[in-house]
C-alpha cells in the first residue's frame, strides 16, 4: 500500500477492507491450524511428511470439486450433479483412453469437455428453461448416475494398459520428491479458478449474480448467458474430478461419486461462501476441503470409531456457519 | 384543531432524553432529545441519515441506546424488543412492510396471537371476525379473506396500520407511511390518523413530504446528523424555514424546467406498446436532450412501460425506433446496447449490489466493453472511472471501496446514474428519480438531471410528486389504466391538468379516449379553466 | 470485536475436540501399551455383516491380548474412501493389517508400500488381486452358492422355474454366488429352468421391485435364490406384496429380517457365512503372520445350511448375526 494513496481516501483502499474481507480465510485458517496442531499432540503418527502429503492427496478430489462449485454457489445456485457427475466423467475418461484408444492428450481434453457440457446441460436447464438449480442438477446428478452404469456396462474401466494415465495422479512429477502430482493439479487449477474469480469479467458477474441477480440483468447483462458460461466453467472442474479420481484408482468406477457432491458443498460453506450467493473465495474453499480432509484422517489416525467421526464433521460444519454469521452481524 | 384539545403542554405522552447510540465506527445519535404531547400529531424530518430510523429501532427495541431515558406517561421505560414496545403501548408502522403475503389480512393482522380453541387448534372463524369489527371500527375498505399480496400497496399500508392499531397503543409511530399513497390514499390515512388521535394517544408521523406534514401534524421535530435542532409549531413555521433547518441551509427558490424547446429532434418512437398485463397502445417519442415527464396515478402503467421498453418484462405488441430505425429489445442487455438505461424505483432491489462497493456498482454495466481485455479486468482503470464519477457526480463516500449499502438514498441513486453514464448511455429512464430520498440530496438530483438533458442525454421521469414533475419536465405524458391519456406541453402542464387526465377513465370506448388525447389545445385550456374556477 | 470472534473459533474447535475425546474413549482404543496392534480396513462399516466380522475380530483380539480398529466406507462403491481409510491406517505403522478390497488395482501401491514398511497383509472376505496379501481369510462362495442350490432343487422336487435376485454382477462374491448355483443346477438338475439373473444391487427395495416383476411374468414360478442379505430381504418382501402362494425361497447370509422369515416359514432356509468367525480367523492369521509363523494360501471360514428345523440349534444361532 502506497501511503499517499491512502491518504487520498477516494482512490486508495483502506487497508480495513481488506482485513475484513479477510477474515473469514483468516478464522478458516485458524481453524486448520488449531485442528492441526489438536491432531500433532494427539498421535505421533499425525505430525510426518509423508501423513501431510496423504492429507494433500485425499484432499485432491472433493477439492476440485468444490473450486468449480464455488463459483456456481457464488451465484446464488447449487449443483448436486457433481458427484456422480464426476464418476460419468471417469467413465468417458475411460471410454476415450481405453476403448476409443484415443492419445493420451486428446482424452483428457474430451473427458474436461464432456464435464463442461454436463455443466453446460445444467446452466441452460436453469437459466433458459428456468428450472430452480436444486431441481435441475439433482435431475442431472440421476441421469449421470444412470449413464454412468449405461456406458460402462456396470463394470469398471481398468486403465492398466495406460500407465501414464496413473502417473496424471500418482507420480511425481518434480524428481526424487514424494510429491503426488494430484496435489499439483490441484494447486494450479486452483490459483487459475482464483485468478479467474477475481480478474476476470467471468468472476465479477459470478459475484454481481449472486449479489443481486435482477439488479445484475437491469445493468444490461445478459444474466442467462453468464450463468450457463458459470454452470459449463464448473462443470469442466467435474471433468477433471473424473480424471483425478480414476487416475488414482487405476480405474474408472462407475458406481462411485454419491455423496461427492455434499461433501464438495460442506467443504465451499466452511470456507465461508454463503449459499445465498454474492460472496466467497477459492483460498477459503481450499482451506475447507483441507479441514474436511485433515478432520478425516486425523481422526482415523487418532483411532476414533468410525460412528464418531461423521458427528464431529457436523459439528465442525455448523460451528464454521455460525463463526461465519457472527461475522456478518458485526460487519 | 387538533392542538386546541390538546391535555396542558407541561404533560408528555413520551419522552425521549438524552440518548446516544453508537454503532462500530459511526456514532448514530448524539444527545438526542424527543417529546410527544398527548393528543398531537408530532412530525419527525431530518435528512436520510440524520438519525430517524435509528431512533425508531431504539423505540421499538431492536436496539437499546448507550445512554439516555425514555418515558411514556411519566415512566420510565426499557424496552426489550418489538414484541415489549407493543405491550408497553407503543406500536410502529415500518416504511418496508411486515407482512407475509401469502396470508390473508386477518391472519396477517392477528400473525402471532392467534385466536386458538384447544390450544392447539386455530379458530379462523373467530380470527376473521375479530379482523371484520376492527376493519369496521377504523373505517377501512378491506377484506379480511383477501390475500395480502394480492391487495394495493396502499391496501397493504391499511393493514400495516390495522396491524398496529389492534394494540390498542398510546403511542403510533409512522415511518413514511404515504411514500407509496396517491393523494386520494393519503388523504385517507390523515382521515384515519385524526381518528386515533384522541387526549391520552400521539402519533409521531416521519415523512419528506412538507405539504403533508402541513396538512396533518401539530408541531415538528426536526432532526439532523443524529442531533435534536429543534422543534416548532408547524402553522407559526414555513416550509423553507424548516427545510434550511433540515439542511443547515437555505434553499434557492426554484423554477419550472430548464432549456424547453420545441425543435428538438426524435431520437426515440414508442407505437402502439402493449402488454398482457396492462398496458395498451402506449405511444409517444422522446427527443434529444429533453426531459419527459410520466404522471399517473398508481397502477397507471408508467413504470411497466418503462420495464416494457428495456426489456424487463415480455411485450405483447408494439413498435420502437431508436434514431429512425427500427430495434428489438428482448431483454434488458437488448436496451443497454442501443444506450437505454433504466433507473428502478427500487434501487436496492433492481439498481444495486447493495454489498458490493461502490467501483463494482459503477462499473457492472461498462465492465466487459471498458475495463477489460480478453476478459481480465483493469482493476485501476475500473477504480479511476469510479473515483472520476465520484467526483463529478458529487458522491458522498469515504471511498469507492465503501460498500453501497452503507450510503445515503441519493448518494446510492447518484452510484446507479453513474452506472448508466459509464455505460455511454444516451436514454435514461428514470422512475421516482427522488425516492426515499431526503430534501437536499433531491435539489442535487434534479440539478444532475437538468446538467445531463444539457449534454444531450434524453431522460424520461416517472414521478408522483406533481411539484417535481412540474419543476422538471419538458414535456409530461399522462397515463391512466394502461393508456397514455395525454401529453402536455410544459405550458399547458399544471397540477389540475395533470390529475383530470390521471384520473380519466378511458371508456370501454377507446376511441372516446383517444378523441381526448388527440384534441390537445382546447381539452388543455378548458381545463385549465375550470381548475382555476 | 475480534476477540468475540477469536473466542468463537477456538469454542468451535474446542467443541469438535472434545467429542473426539469423548469418541476416544468410547472406543477404548486409547492407550496401547505393548499390546500388538491390527488395523483392519473391511468393505463395509454399517452392514450387519461387517459389523458380526467387526465383533469377532474384537473378541479374538482381546483373547490373544491384541488391539484392533475397524473402519470401513460407507458403501461399497466408494473406492476412493476406502483408499483414503487405508492410507491413513497405514500411517499409523500398525504390527499387522487387514484388508477386504474394493478395488484391488487401486489399492496395489498402498499394499506395496505395506510391505516394504514390513507391515504384514492379510486380505479377507473376497480375495485381494496381489501377491501381497499374505494369506486370504474368506468363505468359499461358489461351494455355499452350491449349497443353496442343492436345497433349492430339493425343495421345487427336482423341475420347474426358479429364479435368481443377484446383488452384483461384478464383484467376486457377486459373480461366485451366482455362478456356483448356475453350475451346480447345470451338472445335477437337468429339470430345474434356472431364468436369467436380476441384479438389485443388494438394494432391498430394488429387489423387491425385481421379484415383483419376476413373479408377474412368470406364474409358473416355483423357487427364487437371493444372493445375500440385501437381495433376499428384498426378494421376501416382493414376494408378501406381489400375495403369491407357495414359492420356494432360499437365501443367502442371515440378519433378523432374514432369520425371522425362515423362522416363520416365509422363507424356506438360507446358506449363512460365518462372519464372527471371518473376524476371529482374521486376526488369527494377522496373529500368526506377527509371530512370523507360516500361514496357508487361503483360509476357507465355513458356511452353513440353516432352516425352520436348526435355526436355534446352538451351533446355528451362533454363526448368525443380526
Amino acid at each position: 500500500m502506497v501511503t499517499t494513496r491512502e491518504k487520498s481516501g477516494v482512490a486508495g483502499r483502506p487497508v480495513g477492507a481488506v482485513v475484513k474481507g479477510r477474515l473469514q480465510q483468516l478464522l478458516a485458517f485458524a481453524s486448520l491450524i488449531v485442528i492441526f496442531a489438536f491432531f500433532s499432540v494427539a498421535s505421533p503418527f499425525f505430525f510426518t511428511y509423508g501423513n501431510f502429503t496423504a492429507i494433500l492427496f485425499s484432499t485432491v478430489v472433493i477439492g476440485t470439486l468444490a473450486i468449480g462449485t464455488t463459483f456456481v454457489i457464488i451465484t446464488g445456485g447449487i449443483d448436486l450433479s457433481i458427484g456422480t457427475g464426476m464418476a460419468l466423467c471417469a467413465v468417458m475418461s475411460g471410454v476415450f483412453i481405453v476403448n476409443l484408444d484415443l492419445p493420451l492428450a486428446v482424452g483428457l481434453v474430451a473427458t474436461v469437455l464432456f464435464g463442461g457440457l454436463m455443466g453446460l446441460v445444467n446452466g441452460i436447464n436453469i437459466a433458459l428453461l428456468k428450472i430452480p438449480p436444486f431441481i435441475a442438477t439433482l435431475a442431472m446428478m440421476l441421469v449421470a448416475e444412470g449413464l454412468a452404469l449405461v456406458v460402462s456396462g456396470s463394470a469398471p474401466i481398468y486403465f492398466s494398459e495406460e500407465p501414464a494415465y496413473t502417473k496424471i495422479s500418482t507420480g511425481n512429477l518434480i524428481p526424487g520428491v514424494d510429491f503426488p502430482n494430484a496435489v499439483i493439479v490441484l494447486i494450479v487449477v486452483a490459483v487459475i479458478a482464483g485468478v479467474l474469480l477475481t480478474k476476470t469479467v467471468l468472476g465479477r458477474y459470478t459475484y454481481s449474480i449472486g449479489s443481486n441477480e435482477e439488479a445484475t440483468a437491469l445493468s444490461g447483462i445478459d444474466v442467462r448467458k453468464w450463468k450457463i458460461a458459470v454452470y459449463a466453467f464448473a462443470g469442466l472442474f467435474i471433468g477433471l474430478a473424473g480424471i483425478m479420481i480414476s487416475a488414482r484408482l487405476g480405474s474408472a468406477q462407475p458406481a462411485t461419486g454419491m455423496g461427492y457432491e455434499l461433501q464438495a458443498i460442506a467443504a465451499v460453506v466452511i470456507g465461508g461462501t454463503s449459499l445465498s450467493g454474492g460472496k466467497g473465495s477459492i483460498v477459503g474453499t481450499l482451506i475447507g476441503a483441507l479441514i474436511i480432509s485433515t478432520l478425516n484422517n486425523g481422526l482415523q489416525i487418532m483411532s476414533i470409531p468410525q460412528e464418531w467421526q461423521n458427528v464431529i464433521l457436523g459439528c465442525v460444519i455448523l460451528v464454521a456457519v455460525y463463526t461465519d454469521i457472527l461475522r456478518k452481524k458485526e460487519a | 384543531m387538533l392542538t386546541e384539545t390538546a391535555t396542558p403542554r407541561t404533560l408528555p405522552l413520551l419522552e425521549v432524553e438524552g440518548v446516544d447510540k453508537s454503532f462500530p465506527g459511526v456514532r448514530a445519535l448524539s444527545d438526542m432529545r424527543l417529546e410527544l404531547r398527548a393528543g398531537e400529531v408530532l412530525a419527525l424530518v431530518g435528512e436520510n441519515g440524520a438519525g430517524k430510523s435509528t431512533l425508531m429501532k431504539l423505540l421499538s427495541g431492536i436496539h437499546t441506546p448507550d445512554t439516555g431515558t425514555f418515558t411514556l406517561d411519566g415512566e420510565p421505560l426499557t424496552i426489550a424488543g418489538p414484541k415489549h414496545a407493543t405491550e408497553l403501548g407503543i406500536s410502529i408502522i415500518h416504511q418496508e412492510f411486515n407482512l407475509v403475503p401469502h396470508l390473508t389480512v386477518a391472519q396477517n393482522v392477528f400473525i402471532g396471537r392467534e385466536p386458538r380453541r384447544a390450544r392447539l387448534l386455530l379458530d379462523e372463524r373467530r380470527l376473521v371476525r375479530d379482523a371484520r369489527e376492527l376493519i369496521g371500527r377504523l373505517h377501512l375498505p378491506l377484506d379480511p379473506n383477501a390475500v395480502v399480496g394480492d391487495l394495493t400497496v396502499a391496501n397493504q399500508q391499511m393493514v400495516e396500520i390495522a396491524k398496529a392499531l389492534s394494540y390498542d397503543p398510546k403511542v403510533l409511530i409512522m415511518d413514511e407511511p404515504t411514500a407509496a399513497l396517491n393523494d386520494a390514499e393519503v388523504a385517507t390515512l390523515h382521515e384515519l390518523i385524526r381518528r386515533f388521535v384522541r387526549p391520552e394517544t400521539g402519533v409521531i408521523y416521519i415523512s419528506h413530504r412538507m405539504e403533508e406534514i402541513r396538512r396533518i401534524a401539530d408541531r415538528v421535530t426536526v432532526i439532523r446528523d443524529g442531533q435534536y435542532v429543534d422543534t416548532v409549531d408547524v402553522a407559526a413555521t414555513s416550509t423553507r424555514e424548516i427545510i434550511a433547518m433540515m439542511v443547515g441551509r437555505t434553499l434557492a427558490d426554484h423554477a419550472g424546467p430548464q432549456g424547453v424547446r420545441a425543435d428538438r429532434e426524435v431520437l426515440l418512437e414508442v407505437t402502439g406498446l402493449s402488454t398482457k398485463a396492462l398496458l395498451k397502445d402506449v405511444t409517444f417519442d422522446l427527443r434529444a436532450g429533453e426531459i419527459l415527464g410520466f404522471a399517473g396515478l398508481m397502477g397507471a402503467g408508467r413504470t411497466e412501460t418503462a420495464r416494457a421498453i428495456v426489456g424487463a418484462d415480455p411485450v405483447d405488441g408494439g413498435v420502437l425506433t431508436l434514431r429512425g430505425s427500427r430495434i428489438r429489445i428482448g431483454h434488458p442487455a437488448d436496451a443497454v446496447r442501443h444506450g437505454i438505461g433504466y433507473l428502478s424505483e427500487d434501487r436496492k432491489r433492481y439498481g444495486l449490489l447493495l454489498d458490493k462497493d461502490v467501483k463494482a456498482n459503477v462499473t457492472l454495466g461498462a465492465l466487459a466493453r471498458r475495463f477489460t481485455t480478453a476478459g481480465f479486468v483493469h482493476d485501476r482503470a475500473a477504480r479511476a472511472a469510479a473515483s472520476e464519477y465520484v467526483g463529478s457526480l458529487r458522491i458522498k463516500t469515504p471511498s469507492v471501496d465503501q460498500t453501497t449499502k452503507f450510503l445515503s438514498g441519493g448518494n446510492q441513486q447518484k452510484v446507479v446514474i453513474a452506472k448508466w453514464l459509464a455505460r455511454d448511455c444516451d436514454i435514461l429512464i428514470f422512475d421516482e428519480p427522488t425516492r426515499g430520498i431526503d430534501v437536499g440530496a433531491k435539489e442535487e438530483i434534479y440539478q444532475l438531471l437538468n446538467e445531463l438533458a444539457e449534454q444531450g442525454k434524453s431522460i424520461i421521469m416517472i414521478s408522483s410528486e406533481l411539484p417535481e414533475v412540474l419543476r422538471m419536465s419538458h414535456r409530461v405524458v399522462v397515463m391512466s389504466e394502461g393508456r397514455v391519456t395525454r401529453i402536455l406541453d410544459a405550458a399547458e402542464a399544471s397540477q389540475e391538468t395533470i390529475m383530470h387526465y390521471a384520473t380519466l377513465r378511458p371508456d370501454e370506448n377507446v376511441e372516446d379516449a383517444k378523441e381526448l388525447g388527440l384534441d390537445p389545445v382546447e381539452t388543455g385550456a378548458a381545463e385549465d379553466e375550470e381548475g382555476k374556477a | 470485536m475480534k476477540m468475540q470472534k477469536v473466542g468463537a473459533v477456538v469454542a468451535g474447535a474446542a467443541l469438535a475436540l472434545s467429542l473426539t475425546a469423548c469418541g476416544a474413549e468410547g472406543g477404548g482404543a486409547g492407550g496401547g501399551g505393548g499390546q500388538p496392534y491390527i488395523a483392519i480396513v473391511s468393505k463395509g462399516f454399517q452392514h450387519q455383516f461387517w459389523q458380526a466380522v467387526k465383533q469377532g475380530a474384537e473378541e479374538e483380539a482381546s483373547k490373544q491380548g491384541a488391539r484392533v480398529t475397524f473402519v470401513g466406507p460407507p458403501t461399497e462403491a466408494d473406492v476412493e474412501e476406502q483408499i483414503n481409510m487405508l492410507t491413513n491406517d497405514i500411517a499409523k505403522s500398525p504390527d499387522a493389517l487387514g484388508f477386504a478390497a474394493l478395488d484391488s488395482q487401486a489399492a496395489e501401491p498402498l499394499l506395496q508400500q505395506a510391505k516394504s514398511q514390513d507391515i504384514p497383509v492379510i486380505a479377507f472376505d473376497s480375495g485381494v488381486d496381489s501377491d501381497v496379501p499374505l494369506t486370504t481369510v474368506s468363505t468359499d462362495n461358489k461351494a455355499a452358492a452350491a449349497e443353496a442350490a442343492k436345497h433349492m432343487a430339493e425343495l421345487v422336487g427336482g423341475s420347474g422355474k426358479v429364479a435368481m435376485v443377484v446383488h452384483d454382477q461384478t464383484s467376486q462374491s457377486g459373480t461366485q454366488r451366482r455362478d456356483g448355483f448356475l453350475e451346480w443346477m447345470e451338472q445335477n438338475a437337468p429339470d430345474i429352468e434356472v431364468l436369467d439373473p436380476q441384479y438389485g444391487g443388494g438394494d432391498q427395495l430394488e429387489s423387491a421391485n425385481i421379484t415383483k416383476s419376476i413373479v408377474s411374468s412368470n406364474p409358473d414360478l416355483k423357487g427364487i435364490y437371493a444372493s445375500n442379505e440385501g437381495s433376499a430381504i428384498g426378494v421376501i418382501k416382493g414376494v408378501q406384496e406381489s400375495g403369491k402362494q407357495g414359492l420356494q425361497l432360499v437365501g443367502f447370509d442371515s440378519g433378523k429380517a432374514q432369520v425371522d422369515a425362515i423362522r416363520n416359514g416365509t422363507m424356506a432356509g438360507a446358506v449363512t457365512q460365518d462372519p464372527v468367525n471371518m473376524g476371529r480367523q482374521l486376526v488369527i492369521a494377522a496373529m500368526k503372520a506377527i509371530n512370523g509363523e507360516d500361514l496357508p494360501e487361503t483360509v476357507d471360514t465355513g458356511f452353513k445350511w440353516y432352516d425352520q428345523t436348526n435355526v436355534d440349534d446352538p451351533e446355528i444361532a451362533a454363526v448368525l448375526y443380526d
